[in-house]
């Protein structure tokens, strides 16, 4: 409803700030990592997303983040298994956590009185681990899962999609492919690998370009640390609009836990000064969009918006 | 007279288990293992059920992104912590005179124990059995116990890298309702492969009491060595454990006792079980 400010934005050339890291936020506040804390400290989540709001965000991003059915099935053999030996109720887990977690970045919308100003972003991440593209199944697949995810956030009532994190080219179309029957904005984020390509080794330059013309409004760079962010950007800018975000800190995932954690240790390295640093450096690049992933808070996110206008 | 549950007895006690508390809560693990003790346990078990470098380097593409992006010394982590887990075993032991009770480090498949599709290619396995085994040897233990093992190749390869080190191999497997390895193997293929590889002790284990069942029931009449069960109680709520009262611990000893009678002389608890159950099965079993 209110994404049409953010398009007008962009076209204008003027930046657009999103939030920071979500989930490292919520381990960083003390909060146990499971269901995303959003049973365990909905409080908190939603404090996270009023401190985005009021750091200066233009849109907002739910806590939806490796947070799908599949994420639950991944511990199991197969859906019989976690049938017989799963916990009760794991199987409709997802979808209820992601209503909730919708809800949350909508009551801190309405508290902060933002709720027709800034629009909200349904986040969706690879159907395997961020950081494994060796994992990502066959394209059908993928679609399947992206479809679900878009039509649970959708029917939710978020403003965009917002594809975050994407490793490879195959399963970055099949999402694609599975949100252009929602009617909402799509934007994608690529993690980069060392090199500034793709994580998988592949075109960075060519994943952005087929996305474009797939139907994504926007292009980022994310999960990658500033030098690899910085190194890619190139790569995705082509004068519509990109953006970058950048972890900080190292991310240090405990000895059990077979998916994404999010916990990055020594993000006091890049105080909120020296991120927006890198951020106008970004800027002067040609890059329009400017967010933080993991490790960054909302004070990063408020020092970037005091370069910004 | 095994132990039983360690991870979700860390979750019982309060506390979450993703970095298994061995650095950050040592004496809720050191009281755990005198409470296994004094519960009657004969053997330990280190508390580092999945823990290896490998579910470190498993959260990246690649070592140069890990290097890039990972928190220092990851790689180092696995071993330091096994290190650790069989000192706090060593000490509880020691701080009940009991320092001859055996400690069996945990070890489990390299990739996710319920994902027999993602095993990895046994071919190129063997060094890093051999180093991860390496670290337990040089750090005290006196058995390892491979367990919630889902097929036989992989056991296999661990089997031969404990006899390298020469020390016992105890070895678990998954059963599942159908009286099949969670793999899909049958228990006379289990036998077969183990046969060749022999194995000190033969278990099932990390399934309900049904599977258990199901699954001894094939492999009982086949083997007749040593053999082991220690089942899990209640229902796996990745990434915790929901407790239950489908099996209190007068049930458990209800089902171990048919076990026994199946031809179990091994007997423990797997996730979900408490001292409380292994002091219940203690009392009956040392009658």
């Amino acid at each position: 409803m209110n994404y049409n400010a953010i398009r007008e934005k962009l076209s204008a050339g003027r930046a657009v700030l999103l939030d920071g890291g979500i989930g490292t936020e919520v381990t960083r506040r003390g909060i146990r990592w499971r269901q995303h804390g959003i049973e365990d400290a909905p409080d908190t989540i939603r404090d996270i997303h009023r401190d985005y709001l009021n750091a200066g965000v233009d849109i907002l991003t739910t806590h939806t983040f490796n947070l799908t059915k599949r994420n639950f099935i991944n511990f199991f053999r197969d859906g019989e298994h976690m049938e017989l030996i799963g916990a009760t109720g794991l199987p409709s887990k997802a979808v209820e956590l992601c209503s909730s977690a919708v809800t949350l970045a909508k009551e801190a919308l309405t508290e902060t009185g933002k709720a027709e100003t800034v629009p909200l972003a349904g986040s969706i991440s690879p159907v395997m681990h961020v950081f494994r593209p060796d994992l990502s199944p066959p394209g059908n697949d993928c679609l399947a899962h992206h479809r679900e995810c878009a039509e649970i956030l959708s029917s939710c009532g978020v403003d965009l999609i917002f594809f975050e994190g994407m490793n490879n080219t195959r399963e970055a179309e099949a999402a694609l492919e599975a949100a252009s029957g929602f009617d909402l904005p799509v934007w994608m984020s690529f993690v980069p690998g060392t090199d500034g390509n793709l994580l998988n080794g592949e075109s960075l330059h060519s994943a952005a370009d087929l996305a474009r013309s797939k139907g994504a409004e926007a292009v980022l760079v994310s999960a990658g640390s500033m030098p690899m962010i910085t190194k890619s950007l190139p790569n995705i800018i082509n004068g519509s609009p990109s953006g970058a975000k950048a972890v900080i800190g190292r991310y240090s995932p405990p000895s059990w836990k077979p998916d994404f954690y999010p916990r990055f240790e020594n993000i006091e390295e890049v105080s909120p000064e020296n991120y927006a640093r890198e951020a106008q450096g970004w800027l002067d690049q040609g890059v329009q969009i400017i967010g933080g992933s993991s490790g960054t808070t909302p004070e990063h996110i408020r020092a970037v918006r005091e370069i910004i206008t | 007279m095994l132990d039983g549950g360690i991870g979700t007895e860390i979750l019982r006690r309060g506390y979450t288990w993703a970095s298994h508390q061995l650095k950050t809560e040592p004496e809720l693990n050191l009281e755990i293992h005198q409470d296994y003790i004094n519960a009657g346990a004969d053997v330990i078990t280190t508390n580092t059920f999945q823990l290896s470098k490998r579910s470190f380097r498993n959260h990246f593409a690649n070592d140069k992104h890990l290097a890039a992006m990972g928190a220092s010394g990851l790689l180092d982590r696995a071993g330091e912590l096994i290190h650790e887990s069989v000192a706090l075993a060593d000490k509880a032991r020691s701080s009940l005179g009991r320092s001859n009770t055996p400690i069996a480090a945990s070890i489990t498949t390299l990739e996710w124990c319920f994902r027999p599709d993602r095993n990895p290619d046994v071919e190129k396995i063997y060094d890093e059995y051999l180093e991860e085994l390496t670290d337990y040897a040089d750090a005290g233990a006196d058995i390892f116990l491979f367990e919630t093992f889902n097929s036989t190749p992989e056991a296999e390869v661990a089997i031969k890298a404990a006899k390298e080190l020469k020390m016992p191999a105890w070895v678990a497997f998954v059963p599942y309702q159908d009286g099949r390895l969670l793999g899909g193997q049958t228990m006379a293929e289990v036998v077969d492969a183990m046969a060749r590889n022999e194995p000190d002790v033969l278990f099932l284990n990390c399934a309900p009491p049904e599977h258990i069942t199901a699954g001894l029931e094939q492999l009982a009449p086949l083997w007749d060595k040593p053999l082991g069960v220690y089942a899990h109680v209640g229902k796996f709520n990745p990434p915790e454990w929901q407790f239950t009262d489908d099996y209190n611990a007068e049930k458990y000893l209800q089902e171990c006792k048919h076990w026994h009678d199946l031809g179990a002389t091994v007997i423990g608890g797997c996730c979900g079980t408490t001292p409380e159950y292994i002091k219940k099965l203690t009392e009956f079993f040392s009658q």
